[in-house]
C-alpha cells in the first residue's frame, strides 16, 4: 500500500537544532508504526489507518500563512473568547474578567511537555505541533462569564493535517467553564491531532465543554491529559460534534484526596459519523470520585464507540468510581461499541459499570402515535428524553440554552 | 517431600502421584513426535495428515501475548508430548485388569468407577495421564445409541463422524494454543447423542495429570444430533508439582436443531504455593455452535485452581432462536492468575445469550473477566445479559473488567453490568455474632455471593463446588 502521508520536521520554520533533533526522533518512533489500527488495544474498535488510507491521498505538515479572518460570535450569551485559526493563536477578548488575573500567550514549546505514551498519534503530535496556547488563571479568581474557545478552520485547507497543543492551569481556588467551539468552512477533507493539557490545582473548578458548529469532513483526534490536586473538580461534557472522525483521549488523574471529575456526553450521529471517546480515570489517591455516563443516539451508518477504563491504585481506598454507557440504534448499519473496563487494586472501594445498547422502545412509539403525535416527532421526543438526562446537567443557563437548541437542531434533522 | 507426606498434607487434598511406568514418545516437538502419537494410537492417514496440517500452520502462528498474566517463556521442545500408563497397549476388557494402582488413585478422587457408585448413576471415562483407561456404562449408552468413548477410539471406529465435526468449531489455523492442540492431542472424550435421544445420566470425565513434564493436550468433541440432550461434567485435579505444566485442551461442541448442551466443569489443579511456585497452566479453548434451529449450549464453571487460567467458553448462536449461557466463579488465592470469560456471538435472529460471572480474588491474586458480546448485523430481535460481579478480600490482590461489547442491529438489546466490591463488614459481624468463626463466615458469605452460578451445577458437583469454594479461600481472611 502506498503511502498516503509525508510528514517532514522541515516544514516547520524558526526551530532550533535541539528541538528539530527531538521532533525527528519522535516523527522516527511514529513512522515505524504508522497510524494506529485495530491490533492496538486502544484502538479495538477503529482502525485509523484504514479510514485516513481511504479518504485521503497525501496528507501533509506543510506550513500554512494565517491570515486573520472574520468569524461569527455566537450571540446567545455573553462570554470572552480566544480565536484560533487553524491552531494558532490569532486574538483574544477577556472584557468581562480582570485582565491581571489571566495570563494568556501562545505556546511554548521549548518546555514542552511530552506525553509517556505509546499512543503514536501522541508521538506524531510531538514531532509536528506548532501553535496552541497557553492560559493560566490566577489564584482564588472566578470566572464571571465562559470563554469560547473558537476553533476555526480556513477554507483553504485541504489534504493537511494541523498539529497544535494548549496548556490550561488553574492556580488554587480559581474557577472557570469553557466552551471548545470547532467550527470551518472548509468542504475538504483535513486531519486535526491536538493534545491538550489541563493542570487543576488546589480547590480549582473546571468544567469543559465540546461542541462543533456544523457538520464537516475533519478528522478529529483529542487527547486531553489532567492533572487533579486535592478537592478539584473537572466536569467534561463531550456534545453531538458531526464531524467525519472524532475520538477523544481523556486521561484524568485523580492525584489528590477528594478531587472529582466526571464526563458527560450526549451524542446524536448520523450519516457516517464515527465518534469515539476512551477515557482513562486513574484513582492514585484515596477518596476520590469520578463519574462517567455515556448517551448515543446512532442513526444511518454512524458508529460510537466507548472505551473507558477506571483504574485504582492500591492504597486509593474509598473510591467511588461509576460509568454507565447506553446507546440507542435507530439503523441496522449503524453500530455501538463498548468497552468498559475496570482494573481495581484496593479492595475498599465502590466502582461499577453498566452499559446498555438497544432499539427505541415501540411500546413507546405506539403510546404517543395512539395520542395523535406523527411517528417522526415521537421518535423525536424519545430521544430528546433520552438525552435530556445529559444535557439537564451542562452548566450555565444560557449556555445551555444555546447548546440544548444546537443539539435539538441536530435530532429533529432526524 | 515425599509421597506420604503428600498424601496427609492439607493445603492440597489431591496432591499425590501414583507410580505407574509410563510410555513416553522424546521429549520434543516436531514431526517425528506427531509421527509417533499418531502410529502408537493407530491413527487412519487422513488423521496424520490433519495434524501435520496443524503443525505446519503452527510454526508461523505467535504465541498470543496480550493476556494479562504473564508467564515465563515455555521451552516447547523440553516437554513430553506422549505418557501412556504402561499396560493400555491392549484395552483392558474389565477393572480387574486395571493396575491396581491406578484404581487407588481414583479412589481417593472419589470416581465411581465400581459398582457401588454405579448407583450414582454416572459413566466416567476416565483419563490417566492422556490414554482413556476404562469406559463404564458403556452398554447402557449403547442401547440408546449413544456413542461415548475416547477421542482415539472414534477415530477409528467413528471416522465419519470426527471427519466431520473435528475442527468445524475451533479450526486448525484459530490461535496458537489451539493448534497446537490440534497437531498433538493424544486423548480425551467424544460423545455423540442421536436425534431426538436425552441421555440417561450424566457424562464424566475425570483428568488427571500425572507423570513430570507432561503438557496434556485434551481434545473433547460433543455432538448432540436434533432433539437430543446432554449434560457433561469435567472435573480436574492434579498432583503437586514444582515444574509448572502446560495443559492446552480444546473442547469443541455442537448442537443441531433442537438439541441442548451442558458443559459442566470443576477445575481444581495445582495452583502452586503460597509463594507462587509450581502450579498449572491451565490454557484452554472451548468452544460450542449452536448450529440448529432452537438450539441451546450451556458452559457452568468453577476456577479454584491452575497457577495461570486463561480460558473463554464461547458460544456462536448461528441457528435462529439459539440460546448461549455462561456461569462461572472464578476463585484466586495466594498467586493465582485468572484471565478468563466468555464470547457470545450472535449471528441467527432472536438469539440469547446470558452470562453471570462471580470472580473472588485474595491473597495476591489477579483476577480478571474479559468477554465479548457481539451481536451481528443480521442477528435481529436479539438480547443478551451480562453480570459480572468481583469480590476483594485484601487489599493486595486485584480484580478487573474488560468486556467488549459490539452491536450492530437495531432490534437487538445488550446490558451489561459489573461491580467491585468487598465482602460487607456488618454480614461478617453479623455471622461472627452467632457463633460462626471468621473462616466458615467467610465461606458461608461467598458462597451466597456465587449461588447464582453453584446453582446451575448437577448436584454431584454442587456439592463438590461448594467444598472447594471454601477450600480455595482457607486462610486469606483475619
Amino acid at each position: 500500500m502506498k503511502n498516503f502521508y509525508d510528514f517532514k520536521v522541515d516544514n516547520i520554520k524558526g526551530l532550533s537544532a535541539q528541538e528539530k533533533k527531538f521532533r525527528n526522533k519522535e516523527l522516527d518512533l511514529f513512522s515505524k508504526n504508522g497510524f494506529p489500527n485495530k491490533r492496538q488495544e486502544a484502538w479495538k474498535f477503529t482502525d485509523l489507518n484504514t479510514i485516513l488510507s481511504k479518504n485521503f491521498f497525501n496528507i501533509t505538515n506543510d506550513n500554512i500563512s494565517v491570515k486573520e479572518k472574520k468569524f461569527e460570535l455566537i450571540k446567545e450569551f455573553d462570554h470572552n473568547y480566544l480565536f484560533i485559526l487553524d491552531g494558532k493563536l490569532v486574538s483574544n477578548e477577556f472584557k468581562f474578567e480582570d485582565k491581571n488575573k489571566v495570563l494568556i500567550k501562545e505556546y511554548d514549546y521549548k518546555n514542552q511537555i511530552s506525553v509517556s505514551n505509546q499512543n503514536s498519534l501522541n508521538l506524531l503530535n510531538n514531532a509536528l505541533a506548532t501553535g496552541g496556547y497557553y492560559l493560566e488563571i490566577s489564584k482564588d479568581y472566578k470566572f464571571k462569564k465562559p470563554l469560547v474557545v473558537y476553533n476555526h478552520f480556513s477554507e483553504s485547507i485541504k489534504e493537511q493535517i494541523i498539529s497544535y497543543k494548549n496548556s490550561l492551569i488553574l492556580n488554587e481556588n480559581s474557577e472557570l467553564t469553557i466552551l471548545n467551539y470547532t467550527d470551518t468552512n472548509s468542504k475538504n477533507n483535513f486531519f486535526v491531532n491536538s493534545f491538550d493539557y489541563l493542570e487543576l490545582k488546589k480547590d480549582s473548578n473546571l468544567k469543559n465543554i465540546f461542541i462543533n458548529k456544523d457538520r464537516c469532513n475533519c478528522y478529529f483526534h483529542n487527547y486531553l491529559k489532567s492533572d487533579l490536586k486535592q478537592n478539584t473538580n473537572l466536569d467534561n461534557y463531550i456534545l453531538s460534534t458531526g464531524l467525519k472522525f472524532n475520538k477523544i483521549d481523556i486521561e484524568i488523574n485523580l492525584n489528590e484526596e477528594h478531587a472529582k471529575s466526571s464526563i458527560f456526553s450526549a451524542l446524536s450521529l448520523g450519516s457516517e459519523e464515527h465518534q469515539e471517546i476512551k477515557s482513562s480515570v486513574n484513582h492514585n489517591f484515596k477518596n476520590c470520585q469520578s463519574y462517567q455516563k455515556i448517551k448515543n443516539v446512532l442513526n444511518d451508518q454512524s458508529k460510537g464507540v466507548y472505551q473507558g477504563k477506571i483504574f485504582v491504585k492500591q492504597d486509593a481506598q474509598k473510591t467511588d468510581a461509576y460509568q454507565l454507557s447506553k446507546a440507542l440504534l435507530l439503523n441496522d448499519n449503524a453500530e455501538f461499541d463498548a468497552k468498559p473496563e475496570l482494573e481495581i487494586y484496593a479492595d475498599d472501594v465502590k466502582c461499577s459499570h453498566g452499559s446498555t445498547s438497544g432499539s427505541i422502545d415501540l411500546n413507546s412509539i405506539h403510546y404517543l402515535k395512539s395520542r395523535g403525535i406523527p411517528e417522526k416527532k415521537a421518535y423525536q421526543m424519545l430521544i430528546n428524553g433520552f438525552l435530556s438526562e445529559i444535557l439537564e446537567k451542562l452548566p450555565e443557563d444560557n449556555l445551555k440554552k444555546f447548546l440544548i437548541e444546537k443539539i435539538g437542531r441536530q435530532i429533529n434533522g432526524y | 517431600m515425599k509421597t506420604e507426606d503428600l498424601k496427609n498434607s492439607k493445603e492440597y487434598k489431591y496432591g499425590f502421584t501414583t507410580d505407574v511406568e509410563n510410555i513416553r514418545a522424546p521429549k520434543g516437538l516436531n514431526e517425528d513426535t506427531i509421527r509417533f502419537i499418531s502410529k502408537i494410537k493407530k491413527e487412519p492417514k487422513w488423521m496424520l495428515e490433519w495434524r501435520l496440517k496443524a503443525f505446519n500452520r503452527l510454526k508461523i502462528l505467535k504465541e498470543p501475548d496480550w493476556q494479562k498474566p504473564k508467564y515465563p517463556k515455555i521451552n516447547y521442545q523440553d516437554l513430553y508430548y506422549y505418557s501412556a500408563p504402561k499396560g493400555t497397549s491392549g484395552k483392558p476388557k474389565s477393572l480387574d485388569e486395571i493396575d491396581p494402582k491406578i484404581i487407588e488413585t481414583y479412589k481417593k478422587l472419589g470416581i465411581p468407577l465400581d459398582e457401588q457408585k454405579r448407583l450414582n448413576g454416572i459413566a466416567v471415562d476416565a483419563v490417566f495421564d492422556s490414554v482413556s483407561v476404562a469406559t463404564t456404562f458403556k452398554d447402557e449408552l449403547t442401547k440408546k445409541g449413544i456413542i461415548f468413548c475416547s477421542i482415539s477410539e472414534a477415530v477409528q471406529k467413528h471416522p465419519d463422524l470426527v471427519k466431520k465435526y473435528l475442527g468445524s468449531v475451533i479450526p486448525l489455523s484459530d490461535h496458537y494454543f489451539a493448534t497446537l492442540n490440534s497437531a498433538v492431542f493424544t486423548d480425551g472424550s467424544f460423545v455423540y447423542i442421536p436425534p431426538n435421544t436425552k441421555c440417561p445420566m450424566e457424562l464424566s470425565t475425570y483428568f488427571r495429570i500425572n507423570a513430570s513434564e507432561t503438557g496434556q493436550f485434551e481434545r473433547t468433541l460433543i455432538i448432540a444430533d436434533k432433539g437430543s440432550y446432554v449434560s457433561y461434567l469435567e472435573g480436574c485435579t492434579a498432583p503437586m508439582r514444582d515444574e509448572n505444566q502446560l495443559h492446552a485442551a480444546n473442547v469443541e461442541l455442537v448442537a443441531l436443531d433442537d438439541a441442548e448442551i451442558k458443559y459442566s466443569t470443576v477445575q481444581n489443579w495445582y495452583p502452586g504455593d503460597e509463594n507462587g511456585v509450581g502450579g498449572i497452566y491451565n490454557f484452554v479453548t472451548k468452544r460450542g455452535a449452536c448450529r440448529g434451529r432452537n438450539s441451546k449450549i450451556s458452559w457452568t464453571q468453577v476456577e479454584t485452581g491452575s497457577a495461570i487460567t486463561w480460558k473463554y467458553p464461547s458460544c456462536i448462536l448461528q441457528g435462529d432462536n439459539s440460546v448461549g449461557e455462561f456461569y462461572s466463579i472464578a476463585i484466586t488465592n495466594n498467586h493465582q492468575k485468572a484471565d478468563t470469560g466468555t464470547k457470545m456471538i450472535h449471528l441467527g435472529k432472536n438469539t440469547k445469550s446470558k452470562i453471570i460471572s462471580k470472580g473472588i480474588s485474595a491473597g495476591k491474586a489477579d483476577n480478571m473477566y474479559r468477554g465479548l458480546v457481539e451481536i451481528k448485523n443480521k442477528a435481529s430481535n436479539s438480547r443478551n445479559y451480562t453480570q459480572c460481579d468481583s469480590l476483594l478480600m485484601g487489599n493486595k490482590c486485584g480484580a478487573h473488567t474488560i468486556p467488549y461489547i459490539k452491536n450492530n442491529n437495531s432490534t437487538s438489546t445488550i446490558e451489561h453490568e459489573a461491580t467491585t466490591t468487598k465482602i460487607n463488614e456488618e454480614q461478617l459481624y453479623y455471622c461472627n455474632q452467632r457463633g460462626l468463626d471468621q473462616e466458615e463466615a467467610v465461606s458461608l458469605i461467598v458462597n451466597g455471593f456465587c449461588k447464582e452460578v453453584l446453582q446451575q451445577l448437577p448436584m454431584e458437583f454442587a456439592v463438590e463446588a461448594q467444598k472447594l469454594v471454601a477450600i480455595s479461600l482457607e486462610g486469606s481472611v483475619g
